[in-house]
């Protein structure tokens, strides 16, 4: 059987899943139903208690829609992120912290890291299967925007050659990120470092010509402004590491002795298996640390599974707690309208015919709820979105998945079912005391 | 159509006190009856028990059918076919039109009942002159709205008319307005009617009034006892 299972397709088990929390749903309004239109006085209790059904759907979709909603976010934030840390392979960095660094040298969050000499990215450059060896300079700004440093090559596989413009070609020219606020011709002064403690006027005299302009990665370096590591260095005053013979020219091979240094070198190499060789080469005690940010991530995922699978159960906890003031709601509600119900046994109703108005009235709250809180999910898994991509540029887009979908079908499906209970309370009352009431 | 009904031993106990204590009583078909008596006499009881709705030992004969041999769902199905009931506050959905009020009883019919039901309930409606108009009945007087319970009692031409103070609720022109209303179509048709009231008005036009005292038969109209 469970062979059976795992040979499906995972859309055919998804299906099967909603299928079977459903199926409860289906079969008891079937048998309730068969014969019989209390659709009427569904419609009329749902109308006489609009309020109160109004206030029960709300809470109902805003319990389903918070916990959908975060769940898809917390998913489409692990996309996201796996997404724009996808062209980095491996970085190499000081030692230090793998999740700092890679804050720093993928994400692009302002740290102060300890910095790699001329001789160890010469080293790296120079290995075999390495086909790029980006260094990456950080630390000035512009309007917000980081300004980083590095070689055209990073450049070109970054944005996938997609340049409108061109590449920096000499020092003192910018291509910028799609989300930058900077036409092309444009010239702009870095300041000195980033936030509210950068100095503006730090390096006056350095303007920085925009060439041209990345299209758009779904990464922060959106909103970054790549320049060449060497103007990086030059309005730091540094050597641009290159001797005085090489003349304008940019970009590696860099001269060891006139490299100033590097936070972090992005490589990629060759082929992909080669990553874990050069990973043990570039790892060297008190020297160099080689990572691969996709594990690092991975690492971060588990942590943030952890807190999903809390997210999930504190998801299931409120629901729960909805379902049960629901419940309570229904058991007050039904007393309210238990005359008429009386009258309609006195007039003959079946049992069956009471609990499918009951049963109807709370399903159709239940129903209204659940579906309103797929949508509300939706907004709210939209718009935390939209947050996220803002302060970040980590392109997070949360949809609904099956898993959430399901969610709401179990949580749909079992208190269907629990609202037979105040339809069962109503008909155990003798008809002739509702009726006297 | 219309059923006689025929009593015998019939005792209703509730937490081990007796409300109600009928030897005999026999009702011919089509016949009119008030019962009348003080309050908490066991008229309202004696009503129930007709209608099948409170347990009781005896026998309540309607036509050949005794209806305490029958299961509780079984009385409920014998209420559908045969009985129809008015109530003093007249129990109907306000948020419903009249039409819809007065064929509550097609929602649970069988299929192939339903249209007749609500064929008769419009019938009843321009009958009993209730407005004909979409209006929830929440909007409707007094009068008019237990004019609409009527028309949903005679819905599903019941042989029984089980009717518990139906004029309490009324003022005197609409109350006497309802007895004519009730009485004549009540009569038209042959149905038997039993009608619980203090209405001196109304009992005065029913065909026979029996009095319930303690839950025990005092008086009879129709017969020396």
């Amino acid at each position: 059987m469970t062979d059976l299972w795992d040979s499906l397709p995972v859309v055919a088990q998804d299906w099967l899943i909603a299928v079977a929390l459903v199926l409860p749903i289906l079969l008891v309004g079937a048998t309730l139903l068969r014969g019989f239109r209390p659709l009427p006085l569904v419609g009329a209790l749902l109308w006489r208690f609009r309020w109160a059904n109004l206030m029960f759907v709300l809470l109902i979709a805003i319990s389903t829609g918070m916990g959908i909603g975060l769940i898809a976010q917390e998913r489409g934030l692990r996309i996201g992120t796996a997404q724009a840390a996808d062209k980095f392979d491996l970085v190499v960095t000081a030692p230090g912290s793998e999740l700092t660094m890679m804050l720093a040298a993928v994400y692009l969050q302002p740290s102060a890291v300890p910095l790699l000499d001329g001789a160890t990215y010469d080293r790296i450059a120079r290995t075999d299967r390495v086909e790029i060896a980006a260094p990456i300079a950080f630390g000035d700004s512009y309007a917000g925007a980081p300004v980083v440093g590095t070689i055209a090559g990073f450049v070109t596989y970054l944005s996938d050659d997609q340049i409108d413009g061109r590449l920096f070609a000499r020092s003192g020219e910018a291509v910028i990120g799609a989300a930058i606020d900077l036409s092309l011709g444009d010239r702009f002064v870095p300041a000195h470092g980033m936030g509210q403690g950068a100095e503006a006027d730090a390096h006056d005299g350095f303007d920085i010509e925009v060439v041209g302009r990345m299209a758009r990665t779904g990464s922060p370096w959106d909103r970054a402004i790549l320049i060449p590591i060497e103007t990086v260095w030059e309005v730091h005053g540094l050597a641009n590491g290159h001797r005085v013979e090489d003349g304008d020219r940019i970009g590696p091979p860099f001269a060891p002795d006139l490299f100033p240094g590097t936070p972090a070198i992005i490589v990629r190499a060759t082929e992909l298996w080669a990553n874990y060789a050069l990973r043990s080469e570039f790892t060297e005690a008190g020297q160099t640390m080689a990572f691969f940010p996709g594990t690092v991530l991975a690492n971060l995922y588990r942590v943030m599974g952890d807190v999903r699978q809390v997210m999930s159960i504190m998801s299931l906890v409120t629901q729960g707690l909805v379902a049960a003031s629901v419940l309570l709601g229904l058991f007050i509600l039904s007393r309210l309208f238990q005359r008429q119900l009386a009258m309609l046994r006195a007039l003959g109703a079946p049992r069956r015919f009471i609990m499918a108005v009951v049963w109807g009235y709370g399903a159709a709250l239940l129903t209204a709820g659940t579906v309103l809180g797929l949508c509300f999910g939706l907004i709210t898994a939209a718009v935390l979105s939209r947050i996220v991509t803002l302060r970040t540029d980590i392109l997070v887009s949360a949809s609904l998945s099956w898993s959430e979908i399901n969610l709401a079908l179990g949580f749909l499906s079992a208190t269907s079912l629990l609202s037979l209970v105040p339809a069962v309370v109503v008909l155990a009352r003798p008809v002739v005391e509702n009726l006297q009431k | 159509m219309s059923l006689p009904l025929s009593i015998a031993n019939l005792t209703v106990t509730v937490s081990n006190r007796t409300l109600l204590r009928l030897t005999d009583l026999q009702v011919e078909a089509g016949a009119l009856i008030g019962v009348r008596g003080p309050s908490g006499a066991g008229k309202s009881t004696l009503l129930n028990a007709l209608a099948g709705l409170i347990g009781a030992q005896g026998a309540i004969r309607w036509g050949g059918t005794d209806l305490m041999s029958l299961s509780p769902e079984g009385r409920t199905a014998f209420r559908a076919a045969h009985m129809g009931m008015v109530f003093q506050d007249f129990l109907l959905f306000d948020e419903l039109s009249p039409l819809a009020n007065a064929s509550l009883s097609a929602l649970f019919a069988k299929p192939d009942q339903r249209a007749a039901i609500a064929t008769r309930a419009a019938g009843q409606l321009t009958r009993l002159a209730v407005p004909e108009d979409s209006r929830a009945v929440a909007s409707f007087s007094g009068g008019e709205r237990q004019r609409v319970a009527v028309a949903r009692a005679l819905a599903t031409d019941p042989a029984i008319i089980l009717a518990d103070e139906p004029t309490a609720s009324l003022d005197r022109p609409a109350a006497d307005r309802l007895i004519t209303d009730l009485l004549s179509m009540t009569r038209d048709s042959g149905k038997t009617l039993i009608t619980v009231s203090h209405d001196t008005q109304l009992l005065d036009q029913m065909d026979r009034v029996v009095t319930i005292e303690d839950g025990l038969l005092t008086h009879d109209t129709g017969v020396s006892l």
